[in-house]
């Protein structure tokens, strides 16, 4: 009993508060809500994917939310200043991202300065970067973008939000590329002992480099679809995804066996940090009170995995 | 007789797949040294563990001075009188030789520390316990490996509460002077009535300073020598692979054809203008110590460093190999001397270890077979006999010898054109040794070339058709083995005699 406890400890506690707050207002259960909570957690569940292939190399990436903001900015200026067509606003906000990742692989792969302290310079450049860009942080909206952009956000197909689709897409992506190819077994090799990676022959310096920049590229989609809901560029508005994303990652690697980041655990922690947000929201409570659950919770789920092994 | 100061019985520990220890017994008696032997993965490190209470025994008993212990923690083993004395020496650098004696252990007075009632109980027991002077004021990181060994004694028994102290493989990183000078530490220990437990690979070191010997195998207690003679090592060893091994090395069967490394003089920081060369079906040797730029050597073929100047032919054509990934596609393949940190994924297990350089072997459009991957790995697993063969058991719980099988089986896949092994053998027991040197033999049976680059003497000597002398980052002698004896090698490399 301990032993099941332990191992799924971290989803009964989910199974528990959902009942909760099912139990405690009907509304939360309908499919409404449900979509609702699904598709407002799409966007991080897109950053925590490009963040989880970061971790699983054994790094961090600070500067997903500059890389979220890039793809909205360069997207939104390609619509409003160029006329770009939407798939050509598309493009070009990836590519933005893109900008965002090859500084980072610059910093981490050639100049070798750690993950942590490089994607920090990066969130510092870019935040610095935005506001100069927008005289001190104003957004820059775009009230008649083509409805194929805006649909990005707000469209859907059979009924689908267009959201959850494009999140569902870069999910299974990221789960063939991570769990079920040999590239993503050479990530996790490196990120388990790199060195040990290196002298088998694998490339670490190229992987590395590369998987930065598909990080922020992913990012910036995000930013895309934010961009496309509130018709505007809004400068450091990808700061937010931050935490969230960490959070959602390390939740995931705590309840993977091996206590691993990986896809599966992400999209798990990528709900869960959604569920507690929209159930407090509908039990009325202080929404302050999310991040402190949050971050209980969290810490919880930490514990138990620690206890899991013990266990073992 | 002696009473006896520590009994364990009946005591058994499972992993999940793995029985680790089945009912074993050991018994230490008051004021003797006391060998534990085994093959890697016969359970000598799970029984140390248990009795640190780092493990949990499923089941049996532990008895200190005839008084069971309830619960065997590290809390109550230390109150016991039990210390440990790591393989690892988890020193600080940069701290003193006072510091660390006395680290989570300091000493002090009204006014703060008592730095020199520190240093002079330190120097004290350097003195009078272990037989030797040290200054309480040198830094840890001047001291050579042995000293750093005496520290780290030092600080397990400064309190003066020691009645037993268990030590895990204290000789693997020090030469043949270094290792006397710890047995004397360790013999004073003795007649000041501390009783050992001695874990070593080395059974003439067992066979030079135990007074009785325990002897496991695959989980089991096989033999407990009361007596033990100089001769015993043979009735050990017999004990414990469970068969009689008449000779250590295979016959050699190979025989050296067209060239397959050409190096020129070859430079770096730790060696200069070294040039020799290699031919496919043969195994050549590097010997040398720590610092001779033996290790660096390996590396830089590698990849793994730099080097300054020179030149390198391999395969035919001239290579230079910026990463190990162009040594691997040219056919270069480098079995590490650190394999927990370079060798092996350890938290992957042994099937994604083995396949990790292949993995293009078992995928179709980039995406893993896994099926394939699970049957190349089983294969592999049959053919190098690694126990447990369970290609999903995860690296990380194997013992050293199969550790290294899982390394050498991860080139096998590849069928690689020239083998570096780097210390193929260290903390890895006879069994594990024998199996190794047989697949050396075969690998440059089947035409293969392999350099073999060892600090230990016997390894070379019996495995190698040519041994490669570094002195000070030089190659000072080249000499057919069938030429060199164990004594003439060893003076070679400690530059005790010219070649």
């Amino acid at each position: 009993m301990r032993a099941v406890l332990a191992r799924y400890g971290f989803l009964l506690i989910i199974a528990g508060f959902f009942a909760f707050f099912s139990l405690y207002n009907p509304a939360f259960l309908t499919l409404g809500n449900q979509m609702n909570m699904v598709e407002g957690s799409a966007v991080l569940l897109i950053l925590a994917l490009g963040m989880t292939l970061v971790v699983a190399l054994g790094g961090i990436d600070l500067s997903v939310g500059i890389a979220f903001d890039m793809g909205a900015a360069f997207a939104v200026v390609a619509l409003k200043e160029y006329d770009a067509s939407w798939q050509v606003a598309c493009l070009v906000g990836v590519l933005g991202g893109v900008g965002v990742g090859v500084l980072n692989a610059i910093l981490i792969v050639g100049l070798k300065v750690s993950p942590f302290m490089a994607t920090l310079g990066t969130f510092f450049i870019g935040s610095s970067v935005q506001r100069i860009f927008t005289n001190g942080g104003g957004p820059i909206s775009h009230r008649r973008m083509p409805q194929e952009y805006r649909d990005l956000a707000v469209g859907d197909v059979f009924g689908i939000p267009t959201e959850i689709i494009i999140a569902a897409v870069v999910l299974i992506l990221y789960f063939i590329f991570l769990e079920r190819s040999i590239l993503g077994k050479r990530v996790h090799a490196i990120g388990l002992q790199r060195s040990a990676a290196n002298v088998a022959g694998i490339p670490v310096r190229k992987y590395m480099f590369v998987a930065f920049i598909i990080a922020s590229a992913t990012c910036a989609i995000g930013g895309l679809i934010g961009s496309a809901n509130i018709r505007m560029f809004t400068p450091l508005a990808g700061f937010s995804y931050l935490l969230d994303a960490i959070a959602a990652v390390f939740i995931g690697a705590s309840i993977h066996p091996k206590g691993r980041p990986n896809v599966i655990g992400t999209l798990i922690g990528v709900l869960f940090l959604g569920m507690i947000g929209n159930g407090l929201n509908l039990m009325g409570l202080n929404f302050n009170l999310k991040d402190a659950l949050s971050g209980l919770i969290l810490v919880g789920a930490l514990a138990l995995a620690v206890g899991q092994k013990r266990l073992r | 007789m002696a009473h006896a100061l520590l009994q364990m019985h009946d005591i058994t520990k499972s992993f999940p797949g793995v029985l680790a220890l089945d009912k074993v017994a050991l018994s230490v008696r008051a004021g003797e040294i006391h060998g534990l032997v085994g093959e890697n993965g016969a359970g000598k490190s799970t029984i140390i563990k248990v009795l640190a209470g780092v493990y949990k025994a499923d089941g049996g008993s532990v008895a200190m001075d005839g008084e069971t212990l309830g619960d065997v923690n590290p809390r109550t083993i230390h109150a016991a009188g039990v210390r440990f004395i790591h393989q690892e020496l988890h020193l600080v650098q940069h701290f003193t030789v006072t510091e660390s004696v006395f680290m989570g252990q300091e000493l002090s007075g009204p006014t703060g520390l008592r730095r020199r009632e520190m240093t002079r109980r330190a120097e004290a027991f350097f003195r009078e316990a272990l037989g030797t002077e040290l200054q309480g004021s040198t830094l840890i990181r001047d001291l050579g490996i042995a000293e750093r060994k005496l520290v780290q004694i030092a600080r397990a028994l400064i309190d003066g509460a020691a009645k037993l102290v268990v030590f895990d493989e204290p000789t693997a990183p020090l030469s043949s002077g270094e290792t006397k000078k710890l047995f004397a530490a360790i013999k004073r220990l003795k007649e000041r009535g501390i009783a050992m437990i001695y874990v070593s690979h080395y059974l003439a070191e067992i066979t030079d300073i135990c007074d009785r010997v325990t002897v496991l195998r695959n989980g089991r207690n096989v033999a407990v020598f009361d007596d033990i003679l100089p001769d015993s090592a043979d009735a050990m060893i017999t004990a414990m692979v469970g068969r009689e091994l008449d000779a250590l090395f295979p016959s050699s069967n190979h025989a050296a054809a067209a060239q397959m490394l050409q190096v020129t003089g070859l430079a770096h920081e730790a060696f200069s203008d070294v040039s020799f060369e290699v031919r496919a079906g043969e195994i050549v040797g590097i010997a040398g110590l720590i610092g001779s730029g033996r290790e660096e050597l390996v590396d830089t073929l590698y990849g793994l460093r730099k080097p300054s100047a020179g030149s390198v032919v391999f395969d035919g054509a001239p290579r230079t190999f910026k990463a190990p990934r162009d040594a691997v596609a040219a056919g270069m393949v480098l079995v590490p001397r650190d394999r927990r940190h370079d060798g092996l994924v350890l938290d992957m297990t042994v099937s994604d270890n083995v396949n990790l350089a292949s993995l293009d072997d078992i995928s179709t459009a980039l995406i893993e077979r896994r099926k394939a991957g699970a049957e190349k790995a089983a294969g592999v697993t049959a053919q190098l006999d690694i126990r447990p063969p369970n290609p999903a058991a995860v690296a990380r719980n194997l013992s050293g010898g199969n550790q290294q099988k899982v390394v050498l089986g991860r080139w096998l896949t590849r069928g690689a054109k020239l083998f570096i092994l780097d210390e193929p053998t260290v903390g890895v027991d006879v069994g594990a040794k024998v199996e190794i040197y047989t697949l050396v033999e075969q690998l440059a049976a089947d035409g293969a070339a392999v350099i073999v680059s060892s600090s230990d003497p016997a390894e070379l000597v019996g495995l190698c058709d040519r041994v490669l002398v570094m002195l000070r980052g030089e190659i000072v002698a080249e000499v057919q083995a069938d030429m060199l004896g164990i004594d003439h090698l060893v003076a070679l490399t400690t530059g005790g005699q010219a070649a």
